[in-house]
């Protein structure tokens, strides 16, 4: 199963990947789990300077922006 | 003591210019508002339709050499992208709010769930399938 974690303090824009990541997996019908990380230790840790953030399976795919629900489902086909 | 940020995100999509119609009535205004919550989701950057209809020169330039312009229309007479057109500017997206079951009128009211189900359907980008060429003129 894929798992899928959105990074971000809270904010309309960490809120917006976190459903149309929800939105893609639904359009895929994937098996995945999403998980929405707002503790500012894990962002640091991970080195994230740039929210919110995109993580596919333990790695970085996005950070900074907000991908559209299109460009989420070519990355997680991909 | 290190100051601690409360939001680290990233800047806003330069590419994407948003024209919603501001009309009158209940879709109208929500356009606006959905035009207004897109901008600060990092969508795009909220531009002035009643500016484009004037021809303004430095934003025609702009919405021309824009990655991609997003038009929102609150109603099916679908004044903004008319606007648009007749300056040359062809939308990638054009999203009417009535189309998205959302009912034009008598009341100006509208609610938070309204406003979501027109931003939600712009980063689906439902919008894109729909017909972008020139759309019929209304009747004299």
């Amino acid at each position: 199963m894929t798992k899928i974690e959105v990074l971000g303090t809270g904010c309309a824009k960490c809120k917006r990947l976190y459903a149309n990541v929800q939105e893609a997996v639904k359009s895929l019908g994937m098996e995945a789990e999403v998980f929405k990380v707002d503790s500012l230790d894990e962002l640091i840790e991970r080195g994230v300077m740039s929210t919110p953030a995109l993580y596919i399976d333990g790695t970085l795919r996005l950070s900074g922006r907000v991908a559209t629900v299109d460009e989420l489902i070519r990355m997680l086909r991909g | 003591m290190t100051k601690i940020p409360t939001c680290t995100c990233g800047e806003n999509e330069p590419g994407r210019i948003i024209f919603p119609c501001a009309g009158q009535a209940n879709t109208g205004q929500l356009s606006n508002l959905a035009a207004v919550e897109l901008t600060e989701e990092g969508y795009g950057s909220i531009a002035c339709v009643a500016k484009l209809a004037i021809g303004d020169e430095g934003l025609v330039k702009s919405a021309m050499n824009a990655d991609e312009v997003v038009v929102i229309d609150g109603c099916p007479l679908q004044c903004a992208k008319k606007i648009a057109l007749a300056q040359g500017v062809v939308p990638a997206q054009h999203v009417i709010v009535t189309d998205l079951g959302i009912g034009k009128g008598p009341s100006k009211s509208y609610t938070p769930d309204d406003i979501e189900t027109v931003v939600s359907a712009c980063w689906r980008g439902v919008g894109k399938s729909a017909d972008l060429s020139d759309p019929p003129g209304r009747q004299e």
